[in-house]
């Protein structure tokens, strides 16, 4: 990584951070403003989208539909940030597929490990099924009960570990030494 | 390319250069290891992880797609599995510079990579000559695609068609699930899913045209992502001829004293006798040709090869001290597999391109960056 990648995966971080830290101060807020988040991800989403097409897609056989994609997401976007009433559902579903999904991965992760002759019991394995005992939790209280906080603080968690793993990343060496 | 070929067929191209049976079976065994020696498998053994060849599909699954993420995965994939031809290649049309630079990993035969991989394995150990020689053969199978995620360049148009030995053609269907097998009667293959991201692990390598780069029988036509709507055929059969004879020549070049590896020689005489036969497994519809090579080398050598048993060396390295491991079969795998990713790591980054990393010059700036790498400090002082 270059000197700007590692500072702008820095920087990053530590905002990530710092609105974990908003949102677990302020959980009662906290579902407005992480539904504004993600209604803003898919502007962004939509807008990279187009740049993508102009950039790169337009040379694929193709290419087209990555305009397409670009030009729905926006629509979605704008569509979502007039909806509000719609948003802390939309918000809690997204965390459940996230943790659920991730947490089945994992979980087949370490028994592809396990069949290549590791053991089952791995981190990989913990993790995993703590997601998904977690996405089970979060549809029990989001869905069921109506529990908005819960869904913050589980999207808080997200935030901290995607935070974390771009500070560590920042310090991480990943240059290659070569030899003439 | 399958195990088939990477194993027993490099075990007769092996014969057939003048190795001894067990030379080539050692070579044979590199070559093979190259699509085994996956993170979790050097996890197991306490091997570096820095020297993985390959990744498991929920590896890549798992594998995160930011830039060191990325880079990691080109650097397995472009260094093994898809040397890239031409690093300074230009598309027809003006493009960005993020376009080029994924542009110029696309995989192909004859490239200056592929000289500097095989210069590389001479004078070092047999490990290092297998590994040559899984990079070598690959170019060939995994032509027209890149080894790093690329929507844009390893999506091809969803129309493949099958040229079958009459001239006929058929369609081609693709299916996503990996657990069934390829019905070749019906030719319908399993690929990756479509995935519109970038970068997505999806797009890597040949995964969203599934496994037909791999089979030896196959003839086909279609258009790659990059191709600006030119249909491309694919002749399998012809590229894996090419590909054993330039394996041929491969390791008498690295088995003689002097001389230079040239681009584009392949070694037709030595099989001349054998042609017919190698026509025949080569042109054989079928999943799997480890039969029918594996009869012709133990023709060739008239000794019994044993099959690939990806444990064979295990207790070796677990049990060997730590001054001892580098002396080990793997041990000597783990140190010529790290020196291709450095070399090849190390062309693409000063053409400017970072896809795979950054490269810093031992000579010039001293150690830096990866710690695992410093088996090659040690190996070159030696």
């Amino acid at each position: 990584m270059s000197y700007f990648q590692r500072i702008k995966s820095f920087v990053r971080g530590f905002f990530t951070l710092l609105l974990a830290l908003v949102l677990f101060i302020f959980p009662e807020k906290g579902i407005y403003i992480v539904a504004a988040i993600l209604t803003l991800m898919l502007f962004v989403y939509g807008f990279r989208q187009m740049v993508f097409y102009f950039s790169m897609a337009r040379h694929m056989v193709g290419g087209k539909s990555t305009l397409y994609r670009g030009i729905i997401a926006l629509d979605i976007a704008l569509f979502l940030s007039s909806s509000v009433a719609f948003s802390d559902y939309i918000v809690m579903f997204y965390l459940i597929f996230f943790y659920g999904f991730s947490g089945f991965i994992d979980v087949l992760r370490a028994f592809e490990a396990k069949n290549n002759g590791a053991s089952l019991l791995s981190s990989k394995l913990i993790t995993g099924v703590l997601s998904v005992l977690f996405a089970i939790a979060l549809f029990v209280t989001g869905i069921i009960i109506g529990d908005k906080e819960v869904v913050v603080f589980g999207y808080c968690l997200m935030l901290v570990y995607s935070a974390v793993v771009r500070i560590v990343t920042t310090f991480r060496k990943t240059a290659i030494v070569y030899i003439q | 390319m399958n195990a088939d070929f990477h194993y027993y067929a490099t075990y007769c191209a092996a014969i057939l250069a003048g190795y001894s049976h067990s030379e080539s079976l050692d070579i044979s065994y590199s070559d093979r290891f190259v699509d085994s020696c996956t993170r979790t498998f050097l996890d197991i053994i306490g091997g570096e992880p820095a020297a993985a060849t390959t990744q498991l599909n929920l590896e890549l699954m798992d594998a995160r797609t930011d830039i060191p993420g990325l880079q990691d995965i080109t650097r397995i994939w472009a260094s093994f599995h898809f040397l890239p031809k031409d690093l300074q290649a230009e598309p027809g049309n003006r493009c960005s510079k993020r376009y080029k630079n994924k542009f110029r990993l696309i995989c192909g035969t004859n490239g200056e990579l592929l000289k500097s991989t095989v210069t590389l394995a001479k004078g070092k150990s047999l490990q290092a000559v297998g590994i040559a020689m899984h990079a070598l053969s690959d170019t060939w199978a995994h032509t027209y695609f890149a080894g790093t995620p690329s929507l844009v360049i390893n999506n091809p148009y969803n129309r493949f068609f099958e040229i079958m030995p009459d001239g006929s053609e058929r369609k081609i269907t693709f299916r996503h699930s990996a657990s069934q097998p390829d019905d070749l009667e019906k030719s319908i293959y399993t690929s990756s899913l479509y995935s519109g991201s970038e970068n997505s692990i999806m797009n890597l390598g040949h995964g969203r045209a599934g496994h037909l780069p791999d089979y030896s029988f196959i003839r086909y036509k279609y258009l790659p992502a990059w191709g600006n709507y030119e249909e491309t055929v694919k002749d399998n059969p012809s590229d894996y001829k090419h590909a054993f004879c330039q394996m041929i020549y491969a390791m008498k070049y690295l088995r003689s004293e002097q001389g230079e590896f040239e681009l584009k020689r392949y070694d037709f005489d030595a099989i001349a006798e054998i042609e017919d036969e190698i026509d025949r497994i080569i042109t054989t519809r079928q999943l799997d040709s480890s039969g029918d090579w594996k009869a012709l080398g133990e023709k060739l050598s008239g000794q019994k090869i044993e099959p690939f048993d990806i444990e064979k060396y295990q207790a070796e390295y677990i049990n060997a001290s730590k001054e001892n491991k580098d002396n080990t079969f793997l041990g000597r795998f783990i140190i010529a597999s790290l020196a291709q990713k450095s070399m090849v790591t190390n062309k693409i980054y000063t053409s400017g391109n970072k896809l795979a990393g950054y490269s810093v010059d031992y000579k010039k700036r001293g150690f830096r960056g990866i710690k695992a790498y410093r088996k090659l400090v040690k190996e070159d002082k030696k």
